[in-house]
């Protein structure tokens, strides 16, 4: 862990973690305090699970996941919203958010008025936000409803308003969720060509989007998020191809490919998880992971057999394996543990049959797809990677 | 912190300005809302039931309940306040401590209208300037000291468990009772014989000194006690201290909570 204050400009997430919990009513009251019921309810929510990052300054990055991703808790323990339960985040000079649209607002004030409210809130003086006033008003586009109340505006003169508020505000780091998503595609552009100027100055940004043209445009850099976790952290065109695919394979469980009635024995509650039990479709090359299912046996059978087989995405078998399990009044919980996933970049598909020992087997019973994640430097199917080394040079300088 | 001086003012304004916009007397019902009070308590206790011989009973009424008011409203205002204002504390880094704190000074506004009309009274009544008086600006700031420290506690802790801000207005009403408000504590008839209960009444209920150091003024005209005012300075500087390390002790997980 680096000890040092981060300079200005700079983000450092080091292994990130923060739960939350999901009880529907979130204020403790008095009567859950003396029952002591912490226990009850759901478990908590990952939403970040020992998160590295780092940010250089004037970097571009673009963040991508899918809903509960958690992209916006890593922006909201960025801003200094929400503290983290382990890890350190940290952001180097002054950092400016914009979380949600008109977070803030006095609803029954004018535009004017809230330029002035919401620039306090980001820690500016009277005279600071006096010298910024007729620019904001003037990027904002928003004429003479600027002296109108905020409650009178559409949802688009208010993504006019908060960006033009924060575009104007001096920031080292720019925290940018899902915004600019409401305003007009002219103020989307406009947006974004103020955001290129903040950076081409100096500016650090994240920008939490699910436009991944507006990415391509201005980021350099793509994180995908997934279960909490970075799932992948690279170019933008490697990241939002990463992306595509993870919201390709969004198939939990399972599919069954079985038809129905014919089988003595089926697979149920297939699962991949990572190291730390979870289930996931995501993973990277050298990854432990692990098979997790159950076979029932639909009538009694003499012995059971399994068959578990990795598939590449043309169809062609990988990898096989078979085990004998015992069953137990008729079922089996059974684990299969990688310790090192051995497969480069690209698209899978895990096949399990299960069948009587000694008949034929009925064929793929389930099917579950996954992902690994493009490693840089290695190409193919199989990680084989190695190092090179000049035989030459090596006996010349032995 | 310096740097958001400019929000707190921001905040105090809004505050002020948003509560009854619209309505025809605005910002008026800050001050109607007490005075209402005062006079009902006034033609009650003063005209009516005539409970207790003091003279100048009106005006002995009207500084308890201006101290009382504030610091009651100032409260039950704070306690919520925090939670009023989640959706700014969930998605904007800001200093929490001024949510609160701009509750007790819309408060304070009112507290400062109901005394530049009861401080002429007073004086008319006793008909004499008195140096006492210079001491009221000291008084006024150890209060609002006092109850900012208490207001801090009372808005984090309700933003955790919701069980608070009920509990205090449940508390309010008897504490109101047991404030030598309505009555000098030395005229309780119930109390004689046990001086331990007059002193628990007089320093236990840290309102009591604030009472009885306005009134020594106001009603009085005289300098308040060297116990009394003591007290008020002490609870002017430990109470705000401590509210801020509850504060900020507890604030981290507001966003959450909220």
């Amino acid at each position: 862990m680096s000890a040092e204050a981060p300079v200005p400009g700079e983000i450092v997430l080091e292994h990130a973690s923060r739960a939350f919990s999901v009880r529907g009513d979130q204020g403790r009251t008095l009567k859950d305090l003396v029952l002591r019921r912490e226990g009850e309810g759901p478990p908590p929510v990952q939403a970040l699970a020992d998160v590295s990052l780092h940010v250089a300054p004037g970097e571009t990055v673009g963040m991508v996941g899918r809903n509960g991703a958690g992209k916006t808790s890593t922006l909201r323990v960025l801003a200094g919203i929400v503290p983290l339960d382990s890890g350190v985040a940290a952001c180097g000079g002054r950092v400016v958010s914009l979380l949600e649209l008109g977070a803030g607002f006095g609803r029954d004030f004018t535009g004017r008025e809230n330029i002035e409210l919401n620039g306090a809130l980001y820690g500016l003086d009277r005279h600071e936000i006096a010298e910024r006033m007729d620019a904001i008003i003037a990027f904002s586009e928003l004429g003479h409803f600027i002296d109108s109340p905020v409650k009178t505006y559409s949802s688009g003169m208010m993504v006019r308003l908060g960006f033009a508020i924060a575009a104007h505000l001096p920031a080292d780091v720019l925290l940018i969720d899902e915004v600019l998503a409401v305003g007009d595609v002219s103020f989307q552009r406009k947006c974004l060509r103020r955001i290129s100027e903040r950076i081409a100055a100096g500016a650090t940004l994240i920008f939490v989007s699910h436009d991944t043209g507006a990415i391509e445009r201005v980021c350099e850099r793509v994180v995908v998020l997934d279960g909490g976790r970075v799932a992948f952290d690279g170019t933008v065109a490697e990241g939002l191809l990463f992306y595509h695919r993870l919201m390709g394979a969004e198939q939990g469980g399972g599919e069954s490919v079985r038809q129905p009635g014919s089988r003595a024995l089926v697979v149920a509650d297939l699962e991949l998880q990572d190291a730390a039990g979870r289930s996931r479709v995501l993973f990277r090359t050298g990854d432990p992971l692990r098979v997790s299912l159950r076979v029932e046996a639909r009538r009694p059978v003499a012995a059971a057999r399994l068959a578990l087989e990795v598939r590449d995405g043309a169809g062609n078998s990988l990898f096989r394996t078979e085990v004998s399990p015992e069953l137990n009044d008729g079922v089996a919980r059974l684990r299969f543990d990688v310790s090192r996933l051995g497969l480069l970049g690209g698209d899978y598909d895990l096949v399990v049959e299960a069948y009587e020992h000694g008949q034929p087997s009925p064929g793929a019973d389930r099917v579950l797809s996954f992902s690994v994640a493009a490693e840089p430097g290695a190409e193919g199917v199989v990680d084989l990677r190695g190092t090179w080394s000049d035989a030459e040079r090596a006996e010349v300088a032995r | 912190m310096l740097r958001y001086r400019y929000l707190f003012e921001q905040m105090v304004r809004r505050e002020l300005r948003q509560k009854y916009r619209g309505s025809a007397l605005g910002v008026l019902w800050y001050v109607i809302n007490p005075l209402i009070l005062m006079a009902a308590y006034g033609v009650m206790f003063g005209v009516l039931l005539k409970a207790v011989s003091i003279d100048d009973y009106l005006l002995f009424l009207l500084v308890g309940l201006t101290v009382w008011v504030f610091f009651a409203s100032s409260l039950l205002t704070a306690a919520t306040s925090l939670l009023e204002q989640g959706s700014v504390v969930g998605k904007m880094r800001f200093p929490r401590e001024t949510v609160p704190a701009a509750s007790v000074a819309v408060q304070l506004v009112t507290f400062g209208v109901l005394l530049a009309f009861v401080a002429p009274i007073a004086v008319a009544v006793r008909g004499t300037l008195d140096p006492a008086l210079l001491l009221l600006p000291l008084v006024c700031a150890c209060l609002f000291a006092f109850v900012l420290g208490l207001a801090m506690v009372v808005a984090i802790l309700h933003a955790y468990f919701r069980d608070v801000a009920p509990i205090l207005s449940a508390l309010l009403l008897p504490w109101f009772f047991v404030t030598p408000i309505l009555f000098r504590l030395q005229d309780l008839p119930g109390l004689a014989g046990h001086p331990w209960a007059e002193t628990l009444l007089e320093w236990v209920n840290p309102v009591t000194p604030f009472v009885e150091a306005m009134r020594a003024i106001l009603y009085s005209g005289s300098v308040p006690g060297a116990g009394v005012l003591i007290y008020v300075v002490a609870a002017a500087i430990v109470a705000p201290l401590a509210g801020r390390a509850i504060f900020r002790r507890l604030e981290g997980e507001l966003a959450v909570v909220l």
